[in-house]
Parts: structure tokens; C-alpha cells; sequence
């Protein structure tokens, strides 16, 4: 440590690891053969750098705070990111959407009686232009498959219940559409201001896994288990 | 973006700045089905690739959007664009694609896309 | 429908074309290399992702993009059926990076003899003094 700081320098990691070199032969020799180009890699580094789930969390919070904004949202999905500053045509490199998250946001909203969680069971598509990375469980066969086989038992896992009346509905994005579903603005919020709202609007919420309390500010930390067997218990 | 042989170019000169599914927009015709409509997933053969869920095949939804216009993915995926389709949003009962789904939870649901090829009137 | 029928039949499809047995390069890449999250826990590094894991994103989107050498579907299914078969118990996303190297390297698009060696370079050059 220099003398003189009255900060200690911030950890580093100080070795090499060998998946670090593999991620960066692979795209060397990928780049070598044509099968894209350095620059733009570096433009798709840059932009994948700039998504996180900050935009979905201030939509749904201004959709809480002004009725025809919700409408809007429900009704354009795409238009209604533009408000928090999302671009899903042309804020991707290419101009046109990215291969995977395509330009079709559906904003799906939960009510009282109706509950959403989103899932693709295909190839565990996400919406990262608004929502940022997926998390890992979202992409495991484990939650693929059985949340819509057994929407209540995941969501139980996940800490969430609801009443038996409530319908759940379970959105796939098998296609073009990516989804992120608002929640029902949660008692106890009165007065909030956008801020306040936007910061318990959290990832899982999101994609319904969870919904919004005034306090939670944080996904929960789930532990990942790789699958031993297949899951096809019965119930 | 990069040099390309794939008709990726072509995608793009007619994308960028529009958007894709908003690209095709006007070339599917009209459309088959309309919100509200009950259509029943058909059991197409797969010839390699599909984006049609195996669990859906043959169970009876409701339509609740007609979301756009894009060619079929089963089409797309060999760079085949030239027709595309309407794509609708369709609603199951969770106990017409599981019969044991627990009947304690009836208002359950499902909801997933169809292009128009997968979807019949029941 | 049961769930088993489920799996075979959307895992079905990539895996009857892919190639799950092992390659030795990245035997050798996951039983040596070390993990970023005892890399991050060694040097108290709180960051949950390595720094390549962007870079590892950005790659994957440009291989089903630019010349559609590997599209999404496609990766994504030979990913969950090489997690599943080879590199269970590999965390994420060094699980993700080898399932894409396999992948690469059982389609043709590169091959094992040139990444071994490329991987040889890359080492000097990040550890040479």
C-alpha cells in the first residue's frame, strides 16, 4: 500500500485464470475468422455494460404514480421505455434490436385478482434492454421447465404465496415479445415520491417472482443447486 | 456491423431504425383471428426447429392480443422472410395443458405466442 | 404431457446433433482453472461476475447476429444439455463459456489444436511482467 493514502486500493483479483484466457482466445480466433469484428464486439461490450434494471423499476413507479401513463405502458411497451430512457430499436448497435430481446416489450399488469411471472421455457429469453442481465436461476432448465408446470410450487420456493383464487398466469416468451409485469402498487406507500417507489421495485418483482414491500430493497440471495436428478416429481 | 453473407444485410437495410417484429408490419395479409376468438394449437410436424411448445400442442385457448406481424420462426430460422405471419397471444387454462393441475387453483393460467400456422378454430 | 416428455422433447432437437463427449482442452480448462468465485472470495473482491462475463455476452450475441454462426436457440439448448451432461457442477458462467467453446469447436468454427494454442499466447501476454 503507497504511503500517504488514507484509502487502501480497492481488491483486485491478481491472477490469471484460465477461463479468463479461454474467453479471450475464443473471441480472438472468432474475430480472426470473420465470425464478427473487434469493433464491433466492443460496441456490443459497451452497450451490455450500460443495461441493468433500474429503467423497468422507474416505469412501473411512474405507472403507480399517473393512471394514463399505466395506460400507455400496458398498451406500447416500447413507447412507454422511452420515457425512462430505454431505446429498444435504436440504442442496440445494429438500429434494429438485438437478436435475442428482438423490439416488442409487454408490460404485463398484475391486479388483485391476477398475478404475473414470466419465464421462457425455450431458451430463458429475458428483457435486458430495460431489466439488464438475467439472473442465473432464470435460466436454469430447473425453473424453465417447471414454472409453468408448477407456477404455485416455484413461486412457494421463492417465498411468495397467494391465495388459491388468485390467478396466476405464467407468460412464456416463446417468440418476440419480452415481458415485465407491474405489480400492484403495495399498501403503506402513500405520499412516496418516484424514487422511493422505483427503489422497492426490485429484478424479481419484475419478473414476478416477488412482489413489492415498502423496506425490500434487495432481491433475495438465492443458493444455486445444480440439479442431481431431472425434476419430475408428482403432485 | 461486419461484412456479411447471410442476408443479415438485407435484414438490416429494411430494419434499422424500425425495429424488428415493426419491420413487417403490412405484409401479413389479414389477419385470421381476432382478440377473444377460441383457437386450438395444431400438432404440426417439427421439421428441425420450432418455437411451438410441445406442451401446448393441441389445447384450446383464448386469444387475448394480436401482437404483430414477424415471419414464422420455423421460416426465419432458414432466413426464409418473404411470407411473413400474424402472431397472436393466446391465454390456456393451466388445467387444459396439465389434466392433474390441482383444481384448488382452476383461475390459474398460461399465456404464451403463436404465429398464425399453429393456431385453428377448435 | 410429463415433465421428462417435456425436457426430451425441447432438449431433443439440439441434442440429437451435438456431440456431448468430452473435449480434452476443456477438461483441462475446468478441472485447472479457478472460478471467479474463489478468485473473488481469495482477493475479497465483491463484484459477483468476472469481468469477461460481459465480454462473454457480447460474443454470444454477435455469433447469432452478425454472421448467424451460432443462433440463440440453438446455443441455448446445446448449453442446457452440455450443463447438464459435461459441465454440471461448473458454476456460471464458466459453466456458459465452456458449453460455448464446445459448441464452437463441434460445429467447426474453431478447433481444438488452434484455441489450445491461442490460449498459450493469451497467458503470455497477460502474465509476462
Amino acid at each position: 500500500m503507497a504511503e500517504g493514502h488514507t484509502h487502501p486500493a480497492a481488491p483486485m483479483v491478481d491472477e490469471v485464470s484460465d477461463f479468463e484466457v479461454l474467453e479471450m482466445a475464443v473471441r480472438e480466433l472468432a474475430i480472426e475468422k470473420g465470425l464478427f469484428s473487434a469493433d464491433d464486439h466492443r460496441r456490443w461490450t459497451e452497450y451490455v455494460h450500460t443495461l441493468g434494471p433500474l429503467p423497468a423499476a422507474r416505469l412501473v413507479a411512474k405507472a403507480w404514480l399517473d393512471a394514463e401513463f399505466k395506460k400507455l405502458a400496458v398498451r406500447d411497451g416500447v413507447k412507454a421505455s422511452l420515457e425512462v430512457g430505454v431505446d429498444w430499436i435504436n440504442g442496440p448497435p445494429t438500429g434494429f434490436g438485438t437478436p435475442s430481446d428482438y423490439c416488442n416489450l409487454r408490460v404485463l399488469e398484475d391486479t388483485p385478482t391476477v398475478k404475473h411471472v414470466v419465464v421462457c421455457t425455450l431458451c430463458s429469453c429475458y428483457p435486458r434492454p430495460i431489466l439488464g442481465q438475467s439472473p442465473e436461476w432464470y435460466r436454469t432448465p430447473n425453473y424453465r421447465r417447471r414454472l409453468v408446470r408448477w407456477p404455485r410450487q416455484v413461486l412457494a420456493e421463492f417465498g411468495l404465496q397467494l391465495d388459491p383464487g388468485v390467478e396466476i398466469r405464467v407468460a412464456d416468451s416463446n417468440q418476440k415479445t419480452r415481458y415485465i409485469v407491474l405489480p400492484v402498487r403495495p399498501d403503506g406507500t402513500e405520499g412516496w415520491s418516484e424514487d422511493q417507489l422505483a427503489e422497492i421495485v426490485t429484478r424479481d418483482c419484475l419478473i414476478g417472482v416477488a412482489v413489492p414491500k415498502p423496506g425490500i430493497t434487495a432481491n433475495a440471495t438465492r443458493p444455486v443447486h445444480p440439479a442431481v436428478h431431472p425434476v419430475h416429481h408428482e403432485h | 456491423m461486419s461484412k456479411i453473407e447471410h442476408d443479415r444485410t438485407h435484414h438490416a437495410a429494411k430494419a434499422t431504425g424500425i425495429g424488428d417484429p415493426q419491420c413487417f408490419h403490412g405484409e401479413a395479409g389479414p389477419a385470421k383471428f381476432k382478440v377473444g376468438d377460441e383457437v386450438r394449437v395444431r400438432n404440426l410436424p417439427d421439421l428441425f426447429y420450432t418455437r411451438c411448445q410441445v406442451y401446448t400442442r393441441g389445447a384450446v385457448g383464448r386469444v387475448t392480443e394480436v401482437v404483430y406481424e414477424s415471419p414464422a420462426a420455423e421460416d426465419e430460422s432458414w432466413d426464409n422472410t418473404d411470407q411473413p405471419e400474424w402472431f397472436y397471444s393466446v391465454v390456456f387454462r393451466q388445467k387444459e395443458l396439465w389434466p392433474d393441475y390441482p383444481d384448488l387453483y382452476e383461475n390459474d393460467t398460461l399465456e404464451t405466442e403463436f404465429s398464425e400456422r399453429w393456431l385453428e378454430a377448435p | 404431457m410429463s415433465d421428462m416428455q417435456m425436457s426430451n422433447v425441447i432438449d431433443g432437437q439440439a441434442a440429437a446433433r451435438l456431440d456431448t463427449a468430452p473435449i480434452s482442452l476443456l477438461e483441462k480448462v475446468r478441472s485447472e482453472g479457478r472460478v471467479w468465485t474463489d478468485l473473488a472470495e481469495e482477493y475479497g473482491v465483491t463484484n459477483p461476475d468476472p469481468p469477461w462475463k460481459i465480454t462473454l455476452e457480447a460474443t454470444c450475441d454477435l455469433l447469432a447476429e452478425a454472421e448467424c454462426a451460432l443462433p440463440a436457440l440453438e446455443r441455448r439448448w446445446e448449453e442446457d444439455e452440455l450443463s447438464e451432461e459435461r459441465y454440471a457442477g461448473v458454476p456460471f458462467p464458466e459453466r456458459q463459456l465452456l458449453a460455448l467453446a464446445h459448441s464452437m469447436i463441434r460445429r467447426g468454427l474453431v478447433n481444438e489444436g488452434e484455441l489450445a494454442k491461442r490460449m498459450q499466447q493469451v497467458h503470455e501476454r497477460l502474465t509476462q511482467v
